[in-house]
């Protein structure tokens, strides 16, 4: 969000204090409004904790297990189980995609399949993942397969697809094979769009994991809120969120810079 | 592209027809023989269609989990629609005016980065905190998924109305208000649409997940209940029950969408 | 052996609301070996579906293509293509985009590096190897994507207005490189263009075409003329003020006018 052009559709032009002076009143309005809430006590302390609780709490976390774990093993095993997951829906989904791009029938074969599993929600899938694999983690493996697999698909197919006419038919002019063609034109012309949806994909995969993790018994940031949760300790709850929030932000930043390096690297702006 | 120029109909059928029919049959075969056929799997794993076809009538007619399907699938729905509908009122004003204000948006944005990455379903914990498992619980949860993207779309096409069309407008004499009325708002909206399609199947999402974590009635809990109970035809049904209703909304958001935005080419 | 035939050719596109748009109608052309035939004609003549259909990326709904006497049957490096938006791999640099087709073909290492360089310096590309397609301009680009297509060799050349997208100026640079280097390299090629100059500067043959339905209107030699008004020792600029030079572009001109006013757009 935000161009820094700063001209508005209103034409008015916001000048650079300004506009750093707005943003940190923007903060100061957010923790200002928590904390005086909190302070003039409108609202119960276990419904909402100061800022200066959740703080509190976030150390003492770090220090001294809750529900099993200290918070660096919770967010570990959270993130641990994520990338496990993830790694498999991107390892069968790009290819599927690129190649449900590529061979039309494929595509005609697969798709109804696809569009048919496409709209159960994620958790949708829990209670059969607890059957098939009970307690163990196949199952939050299975629920977050099942949120990330989608966009890498689709993505990496609208890739292949996009990829320009004119560049296939000159590889192939050239004698360049079905593979060839596919290793040296398909793909690196699918990456941009490939690599857009990894950053959805990893987002939906983060949030599935949390969601299987609020469900599945175990150690995780999710597990972790369940508890602050029956617990009434909402200040664990919220310290839980913050590292979520932490986590899928650096996660964003992180594919975004892999994004913009490839698209300076080959000038398709 | 590759597979070859022309050979696009067999027997008169478009392919596409033929193989996507004989893809599900297969399927369909496979989890017939597997399950109730061949017994190739323990039905506890994976019911048979014949158990799935049980569930469906039972809860359909006795119901399941305190009601039945139908009940079960409005109570849903009906607390998805609540909760865009909110999320949609809030949010896309909101975008629009931080499109349009570049003070707005300055003021605003801090917030949004902060509560942004925070995933709805990371929500649900604290909704239970605040409003216990009914319905107020649910709704808030999906005003949260659904009202960032609805902000973020609207800025993005207040933001990408071309601004010859504004200019335009203004040589024209139009206010401040005209301009918004009409030019911006309509300039926005296929934007806002993207953006509504993307909160209703997030909104869809959220609510099963929050149903599944803990309510008294929906969709979410006959799967929750049903994955208690180690009733796997019902489980089954759920999620058909699931997927339908969001292959549904998003279609009905579909139909809106092109009513409302009749001035371009189907893109 | 690469002599380009079109055997009563004709072909149809189907339409969204049925029935068929007939783009081209039972087109006859040889071109003879190593002779250099320009195609000129107006938008959706067909023009460049001939050349694609020469080159094998499109196919007659009646009638038939043949290269070398062979029916064709798809796209392949003897046929070589130079498209007008230059088509070259962005992810790949000069080097790579020009030994590609060679590289496909599983030529040893040192020899492809021949060859590349070989053409890097015929195609003045010296000092560019490294660069990748976005960092230079259209010329270079189109010089890179010409370099490409004669690596291997090819029996046939086919470019479909390979100027089309370059400034003016850089257009006429183009054209008498373009005249050198196949004065030097002979073979058998399809040229494609809307431009009437470049046909006649460039061609020994120009094929007129008029559309709807795309047909031949005329074909005009131009080696009799060149060779008595011995072209190939001026500068463009010259040829293209000579008489002969402007009486044959009327000429053509006059043709392209009448088909226009016969049919006129629509």
């Amino acid at each position: 969000m935000g161009q820094r052009n700063f001209l508005g559709p209103s034409g008015t032009v916001l000048g650079h204090g300004e506009f750093w002076l707005l943003t940190l009143a923007g903060f100061g309005l957010f923790f200002g409004t928590w904390w005086g809430v909190t302070a003039l006590g409108l609202l119960p302390a276990q419904t909402l904790p100061s800022p200066l609780d959740v703080w509190q709490t976030l150390v003492r976390l770090w220090e001294r297990p809750f529900a099993g774990h200290v918070y660096s093993e919770h967010l570990g095993a959270s993130i641990r189980r994520f990338l496990m997951g993830w790694a498999i829906a991107v390892a069968i989904g790009i290819p599927l995609g690129l190649l449900m791009g590529w061979y039309r029938v494929l595509d005609e074969v697969i798709t109804p399949l696809f569009d048919s599993i496409r709209f159960v929600a994620p958790l949708a899938w829990v209670p059969l993942a607890a059957l098939w694999f009970g307690t163990g983690i196949g199952g939050p493996l299975l629920i977050i397969f099942v949120g990330s697999f989608a966009p890498c698909v689709i993505s990496a197919y609208r890739g292949a697809r996009l990829v320009e006419e004119r560049l296939v038919e000159a590889a192939q002019m050239l004698g360049a094979s079905s593979r060839q063609t596919i290793w040296h034109v398909v793909i690196p012309g699918s990456l941009p769009s490939i690599i857009a949806g990894l950053r959805v994909s990893a987002g939906l995969g983060w949030q599935s994991l949390v969601g299987s993790e609020l469900i599945v018994v175990g150690a995780g940031l999710g597990y972790l809120m369940v508890q602050g949760q029956a617990n009434l300790e909402t200040s664990v709850v919220i310290a839980g969120m913050i590292g979520i929030g932490v986590v899928g932000f650096v996660m964003d930043v992180l594919l975004r810079a892999v994004e913009s390096a490839f698209r300076r690297r080959w000038g398709q702006e | 592209m590759a597979s070859g120029r022309g050979a696009r109909s067999w027997l008169g059928l478009p392919r596409s027809l033929v193989l996507g029919t004989f893809s599900v049959v297969l399927v369909l075969g496979a989890w017939w023989a597997a399950t109730s056929g061949f017994r190739l799997l323990n039905p506890l794993r994976l019911p048979a269609p014949v158990e799935v076809w049980v569930a469906f009538q039972q809860i359909l007619d006795r119901g399941y989990a305190g009601g039945t399907l139908w009940s079960h699938a409005q109570h849903s729905l009906g607390l998805v629609a609540k909760g865009f509908a909110v999320a949609i009122f809030t949010g896309v004003p909101l975008g629009l005016l931080m499109g349009w204000s570049r003070h707005a948006e300055a003021l605003i944005n801090p917030i949004f980065l902060l509560l942004r990455p925070i995933p709805a379903l990371a929500w649900i914990p604290l909704a239970i905190v605040w409003f216990g498992l009914g319905d107020t619980g649910k709704i808030f949860v999906i005003w949260l998924t659904a009202f960032v993207p609805s902000v973020i779309n609207a800025f993005t096409g207040v933001r990408q109305v071309d601004p010859v069309l504004i200019a335009a407008a203004r040589t024209q004499g139009a206010s401040t208000a005209q301009v918004i009325r009409h030019v911006v708002i309509p300039g926005s909206m296929p934007m806002i649409f993207t953006g509504l399609r993307l909160s209703l199947q997030a909104s869809w999402t959220t609510l099963v997940a929050a149903e599944l974590v803990g309510a008294f009635f929906g969709l979410g809990r006959v799967l929750n209940i049903a994955g208690q109970d180690i009733f796997p035809g019902m489980i089954i049904v759920g999620m058909v029950a699931v997927a339908v209703c969001g292959a549904v909304t998003t279609w009905l958001l579909g139909l809106v969408e092109r009513r409302v935005i009749n001035w371009r080419p189907a893109v | 052996m690469s002599e380009i035939v079109f055997d009563g050719v004709t072909r149809r596109f189907p339409l969204a609301k049925g029935g068929d748009f007939l783009a081209i109608d039972c087109i006859d052309l040889r071109i003879e070996e190593r002779e250099f035939v320009a195609i000129v004609g107006p938008s959706g003549c067909g023009k460049t579906t001939l050349m694609r259909m020469a080159a094998g990326l499109d196919f007659p709904t009646d009638g038939r293509v043949l290269v070398g006497g062979k029916e064709v049957r798809g796209p392949g490096p003897e046929r070589a293509v130079v498209f007008q938006q230059f088509a070259l791999m962005p992810w790949k640099n000069v080097r790579e985009n020009i030994g590609f087709g060679l590289m496909c073909r599983g030529t040893p290492r040192a020899e492809r590096e021949e060859a590349v360089a070989h053409y890097v310096q015929l195609m003045s590309l010296a000092g560019h190897e490294d660069s990748f397609p976005h960092q230079l301009s259209g010329g270079m680009q189109q010089r890179v994507a010409i370099a490409r297509a004669y690596v291997m060799n090819p029996a046939a050349l086919l470019m479909d207005e390979p100027f089309g997208a370059l400034d003016a100026q850089t257009r006429i640079v183009m054209q008498e490189e373009l005249v050198r280097l196949a004065r030097r390299n002979p073979r058998t090629v399809l040229f494609i263009t809307h431009s009437v100059e470049e046909a006649i500067y460039l061609a020994d043959r120009v094929v007129v075409m008029g559309k709807r339905p795309g047909r031949i209107l005329e074909t005009l030699d131009i080696t009799a003329t060149r060779q008595a008004e011995n072209w190939e020792a001026e500068p463009i600029e010259e040829v293209m003020d000579s008489p002969a030079f402007t009486h044959l572009r009327s000429r053509i001109w006059r043709l392209l006018k009448a088909r226009e006013q016969e049919a006129p757009a629509a």
